[in-house]
């Protein structure tokens, strides 16, 4: 039994969200069912946090992989596997899960046996596409996590969720139908394979790269988004409820992220040193730009949606600097934007709750009735601006460090983005928490256990990816190695001192 | 040692304690910063004695991160430099939480207050002992965040959250900088360690960086990166704005930042690093320009402010301004010096102006107000204050300041510079003492139970002036005890005792002195007081050259309005309104296919194919049926003829017509579906959308061969 669990661990973590899935159908009563996703979150989350256990970072390719033949006429298989950053977006996911389930406790009133279905559908999928080691898997998978999202918001979202629903769906079909192009074009250039690991060694020629990169491109860009792609981000994370917009940002995005250094970093090195230094500076746009609209939002949940897009440009940044540390600082930062920003949405989630409105303009003085709510959200939000100590800082700066062997105007560029999210994030401090309550404000309950229990695993995160970083990078230091010794040819466009 | 760990320790268990630790100490808050910090601050006089007798040590902590060639480890290392600083730190801190004790009693927010202050101390400490950049910048970092706190504290105050952000942002700002030159560093020296940094510093002169087609030499870049964070963190001209904001801060607060944390770090910087700011004489020049502009600007606004906390604030400007200077002049021992004499006098300065604050309940200074009889000995406080900052800037490290300026110009600018500054100097600090104290002889003292008694305060400045004025008794021995841990120029001879400078500066100071009491008997009698220029001047100075103003006009309000811009231009009027305008394109152009091709062309080729497929199944149907040769089309040949014919003899004739029979039937059933699912139908649409991907497979499948 144990071998087989041992010998199984992936498949075992996909089957839990599944089959809970299933269970749920035959759960009766609203308690119960919350209870049960509840369990099953928490299942997958043990089931990550083993994986993370018995993980061997000296290792440099992917472990724990599962093979079997699935359609065998076109070559496909069920085929996973972790490496250091599978593992690291893996134990995200999980972790964000059951946080999700109990952020919707009391929220969620009416169809809570679909809600829930829904959370660990789109988590199960999200899983699914962080282990994927062949392109067919992962690409229905990512298609499938599109599907609860939407279902999320039209159904349980703001008042504009119908608009911000279709415009999700369709932009995310823009994106996939490229993506699968890209996808078929591997698939027909590699001796009609799927398997990701088998494509990392063929030598595409760089004119059908190029061709393949920018299908791709477009379709991680959409997801990520970069920035004249992201117009559908923030319409769908402020009219989501808030387990729908603690996904979106926590994770969903970062399948954007993890695209690029999946598939085309190792596979398509060539042109993605050709693309690399207009995709930098799309990054630095999108960083300014992001947090330019951020300081002029008048609603919570938009303000934190553009800080989301400035926070992905680093991710961007870090990936197509080549270099340890950029890639290294980008996974780190997609784990702590992970957690600062869904932090965020789950506290700004629970103001809703209490006073069914966004507008900063509403709120004030908060921290005479709920000091509590007011201490955990000033955490997150200087997380959130990159304060020293918590989890965004290690990530940008390792960026900036990996950005700096190939200029010091970037770095520069970058950090007046740093200085702008410290802008539109103690601004909306100011606004929201200092200064006298209005007398509508002056009743409001603080924070109870529950939502306390939500935030604090994240605050904990949040410190520990920023106090003892090493914790992620030493998981994640043979993996980059490979990634960068495997594709020769984007190295040359950046190198370390003295290197 | 690595008991001395704990100096940074301590404080940050308190805050981890306080911070953690809940309801459960409330008003005992006290109880457990005040014996942390004690605590450190015995370990810290441990620390230099032990450095004073071994030398410096390292204490290494933990790895922090380890990405490729990019080891960091936390560490602490205490040279002669960081001991010195650290008896300040924790002893400030520690009297600034007893005295908090009291002062803060009855504050709703009392946990969090203790809790800050102990973050406070700990990031100044860990600031100071750090043997790493990226640690020193993190703690730096951590500090800007805790001054946000503690401004704030007071929330309900509009004022107060208004100040916090200011101080914050305008930080941040600065902060860019500094972090640039962290980045830079690693770019240059590929390590953060502090002692690597300084030992390979001299091997990279000469290497540059270019930009915008300018050719930067490395070093000076880095130095000029300290120096912005320096401006920031230590309130420099332009970046001072903050800190007299600062003052919506509970007053021990600004005790904190005046004497032992936040402003004392930029001199500190420059300091640590002086090795490497010595090898770029043009950011040593920009230092010290900048340092001199910030000490005169601090003392002539200072002059001008009736607000006492204010009045101190702008002393502090002026007097960090003095260190800056010092540091660009080379002579960084003597800012060190003075960083530490003015940190054990401001903190007293400013914990008195509490308790006075408290006493009479408002920040208005009213010099004027009090008796003649009560002043005479205050002034001659006040005389002692004004002959400080000569002492600490004439009386040894003179000759270092002398051989550093080479030019004679700029050796005259630093006699004019230092000399006005000594003057200004005596001028406020003999009004702010004599406004601070005269005023608690007003009727609202008695109302009011003050928290030292007022006889406390003539010793306590005994004390803290004793103490400068030992420091100043002991400056070669200072210097030299400093010695290894600073850089120095390559020409230095040391010369203390009583020079014509030091006499020339003495009298200068005695002489603004000497200014300030004839105008404070008789205000009306200075001569020149009506003239329309020093009204002029008096305005402008009187509101600090409206530098609050222009960030507004040039920084503030501009980067709102084209944030405003974007969104509402370049955002919801060009981003999203063409992904809006391709929505509604694709419906329209679904419309007119719909009108056009879909009913003029598709939906004929759809019925088409289907009539066409209904036709050939009735056709094979009746071909089936009928035998094979004979009713063939007639327009076949002949020779077709027969070789089906051969064919369909070849093959089992009655299996082949049944098989036919079912095609034909099938296809039939088929076009007729076909015909059935009308136009509008999701069948009908699912249909399409099967035709056009398998087309563009197909396509792709063509162009990828």
């Amino acid at each position: 039994m144990t071998s087989l669990f041992t010998e199984h661990l992936i498949t075992s973590l996909i089957t839990v969200p599944f089959a809970g899935i299933v269970a749920l159908l035959f759960v009766r009563g609203d308690v119960w069912v919350r209870r049960v996703a509840m369990g099953v979150a928490l299942l997958a989350l043990g089931l990550s946090a083993a994986l993370w256990w018995r993980f061997d970072p000296s290792i440099e390719g992917m472990q724990f992989v599962e093979r079997t033949s699935w359609m065998e006429n076109f070559n496909i298989q069920y085929a996973v596997g972790v490496d250091g950053i599978s593992l690291i977006l893996v134990l995200l996911t999980t972790l964000l899960g059951p946080l999700c389930v109990l952020a919707s406790w009391t929220s969620i009133t009416s169809k809570v046996k679909a809600y829930m279905i829904l959370i660990l559908l789109v988590e199960g999928a999200m899983i699914v596409v962080f282990t994927a080691l062949d392109l067919f898997l992962f690409f229905m998978l990512w298609e499938v996590t599109m599907i609860p999202m939407y279902f999320m918001i039209i159904l349980w979202g703001g008042p504009g969720r119908i608009h911000a629903g279709i415009k999700f769906v369709l932009y995310s079909l823009t994106g996939s139908l490229l993506l699968l192009v890209g996808i078929l074009g591997l698939y027909l250039q590699t001796g009609r394979s799927f398997d990701i690991q088998a494509m990392v060694g063929y030598a595409i020629p760089e004119d059908v790269q190029i061709w393949i990169f920018s299908f791709m491109f477009l379709g991680f860009a959409i997801k990520l988004p970069m920035v004249p792609f992201h117009s559908w981000l923030p319409d769908a994370h402020s009219e989501a409820p808030t387990a729908g917009s603690v996904i979106l940002a926590g994770v969903l995005l970062k399948m954007g992220g993890y695209g690029f250094l999946r598939i085309c970093l190792p596979i398509l090195p060539e042109a993605s040193a050709e693309f690399a230094p207009y995709i930098l500076w799309l990054s630095i746009v999108a960083i300014i730009y992001g947090g330019c609209l951020a300081l002029a939002q008048s609603d919570l949940k938009k303000l934190v949606a553009y800080s989301s897009i400035s926070h992905m440009g680093f991710v961007t940044l870090g990936i197509f600097a080549f270099n340890e540390q950029g890639i290294e600082g980008a996974v780190i930062q997609m784990f702590a934007h992970g957690m600062s920003t869904g932090a965020l949405f789950l506290a700004i989630g629970f103001l809703y709750d209490r006073t069914h409105t966004r507008m900063i303009a509403d709120y004030g003085g908060l921290q005479k009735p709920m000091p509590r709510f007011v201490v955990l959200l000033s955490i997150f939000a200087m997380a959130s601006f990159g304060l020293p100590g918590m989890g965004n800082f290690t990530g940008e700066f390792l960026v900036l460090l990996g950005t700096s062997f190939g200029g010091m105007l970037k770095v520069l560029l970058a950090m007046s983005g740093i200085v702008l999210a410290a802008a539109y994030m103690l601004w909306m401090l100011q606004r929201v928490v200092l200064g006298q309550p209005r007398s509508s404000l002056e009743s409001l309950p603080d924070l109870n256990a529950r939502e306390i229990a939500t935030l604090v695993p994240l605050v904990v995160g949040v410190f520990v990816v920023g106090l003892i970083p090493a914790t992620l990078t030493t998981k994640l230091d043979s993996t980059v190695n490979g990634l960068l010794d495997r594709s020769p040819g984007i190295i040359e466009s950046a190198s370390p001192p003295g290197g | 040692m690595p008991l001395f760990a704990l100096i940074p320790g301590l404080p940050l268990a308190a805050f981890v304690i306080l911070a953690v630790g809940g309801r459960r100490f409330a008003d005992a808050s006290h109880r457990v910063g005040i014996p942390a910090v004690g605590l450190s601050f015995a370990l810290s006089i441990a620390a230099l004695a032990e450095v004073a007798r071994n030398g410096a040590l390292s204490i290494p902590l933990y790895r922090f991160l380890d990405v490729g060639d990019l080891v960091v480890t936390v560490g602490l290392y205490a040279d002669q430099l960081t001991v010195l600083l650290l008896p300040l730190i924790t002893g400030v801190s520690f009297v600034v939480h007893v005295y908090s004790a009291r002062y803060m009693t009855g504050d709703p927010r009392y946990r969090k207050f203790f809790a800050v202050i102990g973050l406070f101390t700990f990031a100044m400490t860990m600031l100071v002992m750090s043997d790493n950049l990226l640690v020193t910048y993190m703690c730096w970092e951590v500090m800007g965040i805790c001054s946000y706190l503690l401004i704030s504290h007071w929330a309900h105050r509009r004022e107060a959250g208004q100040a916090a952000t200011k101080a914050f942002l305008v930080n941040a700002v600065a902060d860019v900088g500094l972090g640039f030159g962290v980045v830079l560093t690693f770019a240059t020296y590929g390590t953060f360690n502090i002692q690597e940094i300084l030992a390979q510093a001299p091997a990279m002169q000469g290497q540059t960086l270019g930009a915008f087609g300018l050719e930067i030499e490395r070093n000076t870049l880095i130095a000029l990166c300290l120096l912005s964070g320096a401006i920031g963190k230590s309130a420099q001209v332009p970046m001072h704005v903050w800190l007299p904001y600062a003052m919506e801060a509970p007053t021990p607060v600004s005790a904190l930042i005046h004497a032992a944390t936040m402003v004392n770090a930029g001199p500190f910087l420059l300091a640590r690093l002086s090795p490497l700011v010595l090898l770029a004489p043009s950011a040593m020049a920009a230092i010290a320009v900048v340092g001199a502009i910030t000490a005169l600007y601090g003392a002539l606004v200072s002059l001008t402010q009736s607000d006492i906390k204010r009045l101190l604030a702008y002393s502090t400007i002026s007097q960090i301004g003095f260190m800056i200077f010092a540091c660009g002049v080379g002579a960084f021992g003597a800012a060190i010096f003075h960083l530490l004499a003015h940190g054990f006098l401001k903190a007293y300065l400013f914990l008195s102006t509490g308790d006075s604050l408290r006493a009479t309940g408002s920040h208005a200074h009213r010099g004027a107000s009090a008796p003649r009889g009560r002043i005479r000995p205050l002034a001659a406080g006040s005389l002692l204050l004004a002959c400080v900052p000569p002492l600490v800037l004439f009386s040894g490290p003179y000759e270092q300041l002398w051989n550093a300026q080479h030019v004679p110009s700029a050796r005259i600018a630093f006699w004019v510079v230092a000399l006005a500054a000594v003057f200004l100097t005596a001028v406020y600090a003999f009004r702010g003492v004599v406004s601070l104290f005269g005023a608690t002889v007003g009727r609202s003292v008695q109302a009011q139970p003050s928290l030292f008694s007022a006889a406390h305060l003539p010793g306590l400045a005994a004390c803290a002036i004793a103490v400068t004025a030992l420091l100043a008794g002991v400056w070669s021995e200072f210097s030299e005890f400093l010695q290894p841990a600073l850089g120095a120029l390559p020409a230095e001879t040391e010369s203390a005792g009583l020079t014509v400078a030091l006499a020339v500066s003495l009298a200068v100071a005695v002489l603004g002195w000497c200014f300030a009491y004839y105008c404070h008997l008789r205000p009306a009698a200075v001569p020149f007081a009506r003239r329309e220029w020093v009204k002029t001047a008096y305005v402008l100075f009187l509101n600090k050259l409206y530098f609050d103003e222009i960030y507004r006009v040039v920084a503030v309000s501009p980067a709102l309005r084209i944030s405003r811009w974007l969104l509402h231009r370049l955002e919801d009027r060009i981003i999203n309104r063409t992904v809006h305008e391709v929505g509604a394109g694709v419906r329209e152009g679904a419309r007119v296919l719909e009108g056009s091709a879909e009913s003029g062309l598709i939906d004929p080729a759809v019925t088409g194919v289907a009539r066409l497929v209904t036709g050939t199944a009735a056709w094979l149907e009746r071909l089936a049926e009928s035998g094979l040769v004979t009713r063939g089309p007639r327009l076949a040949t002949n020779l077709l003829v027969r070789v089906s014919g051969w064919l369909w003899r070849a093959v089992d004739r009655p299996a082949t017509g049944q098989t036919l029979q079912r095609a034909g039937g099938l296809a039939d059933d088929t076009g007729e579906t076909l015909q059935r699912i009308g136009p509008r139908t999701l069948r009908h649409h699912l249909v399409i959308i099967v035709c056009w991907l398998s087309l563009a497979i197909g396509l792709t499948y063509l162009l990828a061969n």
